[in-house]
């Protein structure tokens, strides 16, 4: 082989080389899957109304026992499914975690007829405009999120919880977390 | 997963909210400029300033409420960046690992243009047959060359 034919070999190989690298980095992940950036990190801290007494939450008075926090709206057809679960977890595990639903975009008339039946079994808070949903990055309902005793944000689930992964997630909560992330603005 | 499906199908049925009020013309332009670099949560491929989804529309106030707040254009994409990575950006950032899939293609084209043009340069070879040696040659007395030519003389 010539030098020349040795240096075109050469370099195609390296172009060959990284085109393959970017593409196995591109097509190991799923394009649609927003990726959840506030893992590890506080979580932004809110105050939003009680749907039935209409009483402000605040996030930074609810520290010291784990937070499930879970995004639905009525018109949402797995947020139906999977309601049953949360609020058995609720009942079940209660006494360690607080559970919380937030209203996303939906009327209060609708949120009260899905939520008031047949009882409410965790409290549901109003996010007026979704100003809430945006800051912790929400994509779209159901969503489920696991908050630390520290108010760390530790994890989140977005599809349907089902019982058994919401076993894992409580049992991850009570686990002592690492280090905290920066704060998030 | 067909409930998933529906339930998303459902979503465009979220009762819609009208948008929060618009700023003065100047900032409500950065907007909405901000808002074409921002990808839908929702949607496939589609700005939150020209999506209709609910999701869309939240943080099409968030955009206007982070102007209003004066921050700047790289303060308000950080904020959509720290919670939904660089995934929010519909144009990614020439950085790190990104930054090959923008000097590639550049890559390739200069080294493209630079191997035509040096072909171009080089002198035109002539097609002509080169004339071969006289040791190259078959001896006169060749028993097959003779064996053909007589084949072809027929």
């Amino acid at each position: 082989m010539t030098r020349r034919g040795l240096w075109i070999g050469l370099s195609l190989a390296a172009v060959t080389a990284v085109l393959l690298f970017v593409l196995a980095k591109g097509f190991g992940r799923d394009p649609h899957e927003v990726p959840f950036q506030l893992r590890g990190k506080p979580a932004p801290d809110f105050t939003l109304k009680r749907l039935d007494t209409g009483a402000p939450v605040k996030l930074s008075d609810l520290r010291g026992k784990p937070i499930v926090i879970n995004f639905w709206a009525s018109w949402c057809g797995p947020c139906k499914m999977e309601h049953p679960v949360l609020a058995m977890s609720a009942k079940r595990f209660g006494q360690e975690f607080q559970f919380y639903g937030v209203v996303f975009e939906d009327t209060e008339e609708n949120a009260r007829a899905f939520a008031g039946s047949p009882d409410p079994s965790f409290p549901q808070l109003v996010d007026e405009r979704s100003r809430m949903a945006v800051d912790y990055g929400v994509t779209g309902v159901p969503e489920t999120y696991f908050i630390d005793a520290q108010g760390v944000l530790r994890d989140k689930v977005a599809a349907p919880i089902d019982p058994r992964t919401m076993m894992e997630k409580l049992a991850a909560l009570k686990q002592p977390a690492g280090p905290v992330s920066e704060v998030v603005r | 997963m067909t409930a998933w499906v529906l339930g998303l199908v459902l979503a465009a049925y979220a009762p819609q909210q009208a948008g929060s009020a618009l700023l003065d013309p100047p900032r409500e332009a950065r907007v909405q400029a901000l808002g074409k670099q921002l990808r839908c949560p929702m949607c496939q491929g589609l700005s939150i300033a020209d999506s209709n989804s609910s999701a869309a529309r939240a943080q099409m106030d968030k955009v206007r409420e982070l102007v209003a707040a004066g921050k700047t254009d790289q303060q308000i994409r950080d904020y959509f960046t720290s919670r939904y990575g660089e995934w929010a950006l519909l144009e990614p950032p020439a950085s790190g690992m990104n930054l090959l899939v923008w000097l590639l293609p550049l890559a390739l084209l200069v080294g493209g243009g630079l191997a035509i043009a040096r072909t171009m340069r080089r002198p035109a070879v002539v097609a002509s047959v080169p004339a071969s040696k006289p040791e190259d040659r078959p001896p006169a007395d060749d028993p097959y060359l003779e064996a053909v030519r007589a084949e072809l003389r027929r």
